[in-house]
C-alpha cells in the first residue's frame, strides 16, 4: 500500500524554524589550497589560490577561497567537535526535537547558493545559521518522495553576510 | 543485477586554456566553453576528502545498487561546485566572481560517465560597478543525457 504523506503535524508545524547553528575553525590556507586543488584537477589550479604574494597582486589582494568553499568540512569549532552532517545526519527533524519520518535513503536534490561578493579569506571565522524552510512531497520514479528545503546563512567576525544558500534533500521510502 | 566492474583511471593533466570572456563584447546567447570530469573516485575521493562527504553510495558500487543505481552516484554537491569551476575559469578567477549557481538534479551521475558542464549566456545587467551576465547552465553526461539543470550569475568589474 503506498503512504500517502510522509509530513507529520508536528514537521509541518516547524517549517520557518532556526534548528542549527554553527561556528567555524578560522579558515586556514592549506584548506583553500587543498579545495582549489580538487576544484580544478587534474589540471593545476589558479596561482591567486596558493601562493599568497602572487594573490596580493590580483584585484583580490591577497588569497581567497574560491566562493563555494566548505569552511565547515571536517570539525566546527563550535559547537565544540560537531563534525557535521555527515555525524549528525542532514535531515533537520532529529535538531529539532520531532520525529523523524521512516525512509530508506537519501539523495540531494537541488541547492542554489547567492555569493554576496565577500570573500573568504585565511583567518576569516564563519557563522552558519539553518532553517527549515520547508517540505514538500512528490511522486517520483522510485516511490513517494519527501523533499526537505533548509536554508543556510553565512556572516564572517565582521558581521557580513557571505553567502545564502537554499538546499533541497529527497528522501524516500 | 549484474555488478560491472568499472575500473578507475588514471587521469592526466591536459593543460588546456579555457576561453576567457570579454566583458565587452559578451551577449546574450553565447555558449561558456564546456568543463568536462570523468565520474571516478578519483575525483570523487578528492571531494570527499576536502568536504568530508564519505556517503557509502558515493565510495561502493554495492551500495549504489542497494539504493536502486547502476553503481556508485557522484556527489551533487560536488556537481554544483563544479559549476563553479566551469564559470570561474570563463570569467577568470582574478577578474571576476561567481555570484550565483541555482541547481536541480535531474539524474544520478553514475560512476564511469563523464560530467560535461556548460552554459549560456541569458541576460546581461549592470549594478554597483559590476557587469552581471545571467546564464541557464547544465550537466550532461557522454550518453548525452541531462543529469542537472540550473542558473547562474557571474559578475565582473565594469
Amino acid at each position: 500500500m503506498s503512504q500517502e504523506t510522509l509530513i507529520s503535524p508536528e514537521m509541518a508545524a516547524a517549517v520557518g524554524r532556526e534548528y542549527e547553528w554553527s561556528t567555524s575553525y578560522p579558515i586556514d590556507p592549506v584548506s583553500i589550497r587543498n579545495w582549489a586543488i580538487t576544484m580544478y584537477f587534474p589540471e593545476k589550479p589558479p596561482r591567486m589560490y596558493w601562493d599568497e604574494a602572487y594573490a596580493k597582486t590580483t584585484r583580490w589582494g591577497g588569497l581567497v577561497a574560491p566562493e563555494e568553499f566548505n569552511p565547515f568540512a571536517w570539525m566546527r569549532a563550535d559547537p565544540p567537535g560537531n563534525m557535521g552532517p555527515e555525524a549528525s545526519r542532514p535531515w533537520p527533524e532529529i535538531n529539532l526535537g520531532i520525529p523523524c519520518p521512516e525512509f530508506k535513503a537519501n539523495i540531494f536534490a537541488g541547492l542554489v547558493v547567492t555569493h554576496t561578493g565577500v570573500r573568504m579569506r585565511p583567518g576569516d571565522v564563519i557563522k552558519s545559521a539553518v532553517n527549515l524552510a520547508g517540505y514538500h512531497e512528490k511522486q517520483g520514479r522510485l516511490g513517494l518522495m519527501l523533499f526537505t528545503t533548509r536554508e543556510d546563512r553565512w556572516t564572517n567576525q565582521k558581521g557580513e553576510l557571505v553567502r545564502v544558500s537554499r538546499s533541497d534533500l529527497i528522501r524516500y521510502l | 543485477m549484474t555488478e560491472t566492474y568499472v575500473p578507475s583511471v588514471y587521469i592526466p593533466a591536459t593543460g588546456a586554456v579555457v576561453p576567457k570572456l570579454d566583458p565587452k563584447t559578451v551577449k546574450v546567447g553565447d555558449v561558456v566553453p564546456p568543463l568536462t570530469r570523468p565520474g571516478d573516485y578519483q575525483l570523487w575521493n578528492r571531494y570527499a576528502g576536502v568536504n568530508y562527504e564519505f556517503a557509502g553510495h558515493h565510495m561502493d558500487d554495492s551500495v549504489g545498487h542497494h539504493e536502486g543505481f547502476e553503481a556508485a552516484i557522484g556527489m551533487g554537491p560536488f556537481i554544483h561546485a563544479l559549476l563553479h569551476t566551469l564559470l570561474r575559469e570563463w570569467v577568470g578567477e582574478e577578474v571576476g566572481r561567481v555570484a550565483k549557481v541555482g541547481m536541480q538534479s535531474r539524474r544520478p551521475w553514475i560512476r564511469g560517465r563523464t560530467l560535461i558542464e556548460s552554459g549560456k549566456v541569458t541576460a546581461i545587467r549592470d549594478e554597483n560597478g559590476e557587469r552581471f551576465i545571467s546564464l541557464e547552465v547544465w550537466g550532461d553526461n557522454d550518453k548525452g543525457e541531462r543529469l542537472v539543470i540550473g542558473e547562474a550569475e557571474v559578475a565582473v568589474p565594469i
